[in-house]
């Protein structure tokens, strides 16, 4: 008797905590959840309304058509989203072959160092973005400082055109996205111990196979989070082209911008533009996300399990 | 199998002399120990010959072939860490497996040998867990598949038991000792821990500063000790500084200065020829030295002292006894067979007699450094705490 009255209020008293700690859940996420609520599913949903509109002088008429979709896979837009999709890619690439050396390199070198050199990738953050970029502008130009010094060493004849090309703009891309690859890259470099790289050499791996089965692997994490950090924004690019371009290679940001810009204003048409961008994005993040959790959440699973 | 020789090598770390001008030879199969404190450069003389650091100058020849310069991957020397060093992102399986995969072997003979590798290390039911899922000990024991899987002529092993606690280190040793048989190859094995290495190793090669300070076989080393270093890092001992009065065909007497005006003779045998009036150093183990409270038989052979008991503590398997004689301070292993000597027990600020055969001491031929002059050496910073309230217990009794 007594026992079942006890394991009543035992069970009572549990599932008050249960409610407790449910409420409290929700009390402590109710910030960021209106703060998502406010500032992105609304909006969102707009931009899905008016992408399912027709497109008036300035503004929308309110009439349901599905005449910007069936002109976005028309293929008339494919040339800008494969020219942004290149343009994130070889970005992504070049910041991993050139921030992974950076990486490594500060993160092996002692603690005084270390800081000063995070806090020299940090400091261009403390300038202005387009002022940065229209420095790149004057350096980059036909008189500017590069092909000054190329001239003045005789390296080359005339003056070379970079600035308005394709190439600009993948310079100045991995300019600005740099950073975001090398700080994830840094943090995960930190943590490996390096005395498994000594164990490697001395299992018969030399420097070379050491890095691609030790170092490489255990460092994916960095290498993944970072691609993400660059290639995402970098698919939506809009005021690097739009400032380091040329006017024959637009990019999918600009096409969108245009649409807004220019009159007769077409909202429906920048809004599917915007949506269908989305998808890819989610597309390529949950495939990519699957890949590699694939890997390592097996090998989580089992820790888990074993503990 | 080969000999490992090392000839006088010497490595330097920005000016800090760390191995300074060291030669020995490691015959091939056998299990050699590098003892020291840290410091001493046990470490880097291991590195050299795993060939993480270079030397400065001298050689390392595994057989005939000098390998001095050789990088870490083309030695057949394998190491195990201090921290196991095991891949995080791999498996049991995969850890022990990469130095052949390394090799590019064909993937049925890098399974059968794996499986036999895990068999030898009893971890073949746990081939599948990652290194964090599984224990010390079991970390341990994939360290040793891994580094033996390449079939090295030698095995280098870094404290490899100084991250186990007690137990499953001295089962560990245990362990290391049976694989070192079935193996047969050689073992280099490197700690601070001078049970450890006196327990395991064929022979003992006691470091300090850079230089190897006394080698041979455990027993030796620790019953003959050739200088005072050795003495008093390889187990305890008792350091008395002493005098020779006279030379006589087959022992040599000793005067001790004991300080305020009193002084003792002793004998003691003697691996070297002292002169009279030579100032030497006595090294008495504390396990050596009997005590009791009636005087024994006078005999020619038979040391005898008198002392008065100032500490006593009780370790369970014997008791130590701090016994001030003049002003020197002998400590004391009494194992609890008290009834041979007495029918009581020894009580605090009892005058006892200490007694020990002559050629239980051994002479150094080293005068006693003032650091070392009894309060370094006699007095002992962990078990003092315990005499205290040892003491304080049996007062009240």
């Amino acid at each position: 008797m007594n026992n079942s009255i006890q394991s009543y209020k035992a069970s009572v008293l549990e599932q008050r905590s249960i409610n407790n700690k449910n409420l409290q859940s929700w009390l402590l996420s109710a910030p960021s959840l209106f703060w998502l609520t406010l500032f992105f599913s609304i909006p969102y949903f707009i931009v899905v309304i008016y992408s399912l509109l027709v497109p008036g002088i300035y503004e929308v008429k309110f009439q349901f058509s599905l005449q910007a979709f069936r002109e976005v896979l028309s293929g008339v837009y494919f040339k800008p989203f494969f020219l942004s999709f290149r343009l994130a890619l070889f970005t992504t690439v070049i910041c991993i072959l050139l921030g992974y050396p950076v990486a490594y390199l500060i993160a092996r070198s002692s603690e005084k160092w270390k800081n000063f050199l995070l806090v020299l990738i940090i400091i261009p953050f403390w300038t202005n973005f387009i002022i940065r970029i229209f420095s790149w502008r004057i350096f980059l130009s036909s008189g500017g400082v590069l092909n000054d010094v190329l001239l003045k060493l005789g390296l080359i004849n005339s003056p070379l055109e970079i600035i308005r090309t394709d190439l600009a703009v993948i310079i100045v891309m991995v300019y600005v996205y740099l950073p975001y690859m090398i700080l994830p890259l840094y943090s995960v470099i930190e943590k490996i111990d390096f005395t498994l790289l000594d164990a490697a050499m001395d299992l018969g791996a030399n420097e070379r196979k050491a890095f691609f089965k030790v170092t490489l692997p255990l460092t994916s994490e960095g290498l993944f989070a970072g691609s993400i950090l660059v290639f995402i924004p970098a698919l939506g690019a809009y005021i690097i082209p739009q400032l380091m371009g040329n006017q024959n290679s637009l990019y999918i940001g600009q096409v969108i911008t245009y649409k807004i810009k220019n009159i007769p204003r077409n909202w429906p048409m920048a809004s599917a533009l915007s949506i269908v961008m989305l998808i890819l994005i989610a597309a390529i993040l949950l495939t990519a996300y699957s890949l590699y959790i694939r890997k390592v959440s097996r090998k989580r699973y089992e820790i888990r399990q074993n503990i | 199998m080969e000999e490992i020789r090392i000839e006088n090598l010497t490595k330097s770390f920005d000016g800090f002399i760390a191995v300074n001008d060291v030669s020995l030879t490691i015959k091939s199969g056998e299990l050699f120990s590098f003892l020291g404190p840290s410091g001493c450069g046990k470490t880097t003389l291991l590195r050299m010959i795993a060939g993480f650091e270079i030397p400065l100058s001298g050689k390392i020849l595994l057989g005939k072939q000098d390998i001095t310069q050789h990088p870490p991957y083309k030695r057949q020397v394998n190491t195990i860490f201090q921290n196991y060093s095991l891949f995080p992102h791999m498996t049991v399986y995969d850890n022990v497996a990469f130095a052949l995969r390394i090799k590019k072997l064909p993937n049925t003979e890098i399974d059968s040998r794996v499986r036999e590798m895990l068999q030898l290390v009893k971890m073949e039911d746990q081939s599948d867990k990652y290194p964090n899922t599984i224990s010390g000990g079991q970390k341990q024991r994939v360290a040793i598949a891994r580094a033996l899987i390449n079939r090295p002529q030698v095995l280098l092993l870094d404290e490899p038991l100084a991250a186990l606690d007690l137990k499953l280190r001295q089962h560990m040793l245990i362990e290391l000792m049976n694989i070192h048989d079935a193996v047969g190859i050689t073992f280099i094995y490197v700690t601070h821990d001078q049970s450890e290495a006196m327990s395991i190793s064929d022979r003992v090669a006691v470091m300090n500063h850079g230089s190897i300070i006394q080698s041979g076989p455990p027993d030796d080393i620790y019953e003959r000790p050739a200088s005072i270093f050795s003495a008093y890092f390889i187990g305890e001992t008792n350091l008395v500084p002493c005098e020779v009065v006279s030379l006589e065909e087959d022992y040599v007497e000793l005067k001790c200065d004991a300080g305020v005006g009193e002084s003792f003779l002793i004998d003691s045998t003697f691996h070297f020829r002292p002169e009279i009036g030579q100032k030497l150093t006595l090294s008495l183990r504390p396990e050596k030295i009997a005590v009791s409270r009636t005087k024994p038989r006078t005999q020619d052979d038979i040391n005898v002292v008198k002392g008065i008991i100032e500490d006593i503590l009780y370790l369970g398997t014997h008791t130590q006894y701090i016994v001030k004689v003049g002003s020197l301070k002998f400590r004391v292993f009494s194992q609890h067979k008290r009834v041979y000597f007495d029918d009581k027990a020894l009580d605090w600020e009892e005058p006892v007699w200490l007694f020990w055969h002559d050629t239980d001491s051994w002479l150094i031929d080293e005068d006693t450094p003032v650091g070392l002059e009894y309060s370094d050496v006699n007095v002992f910073e962990r078990p003092f705490q315990m005499s205290r309230s040892v003491k304080r217990q049996h007062k009240s009794e």
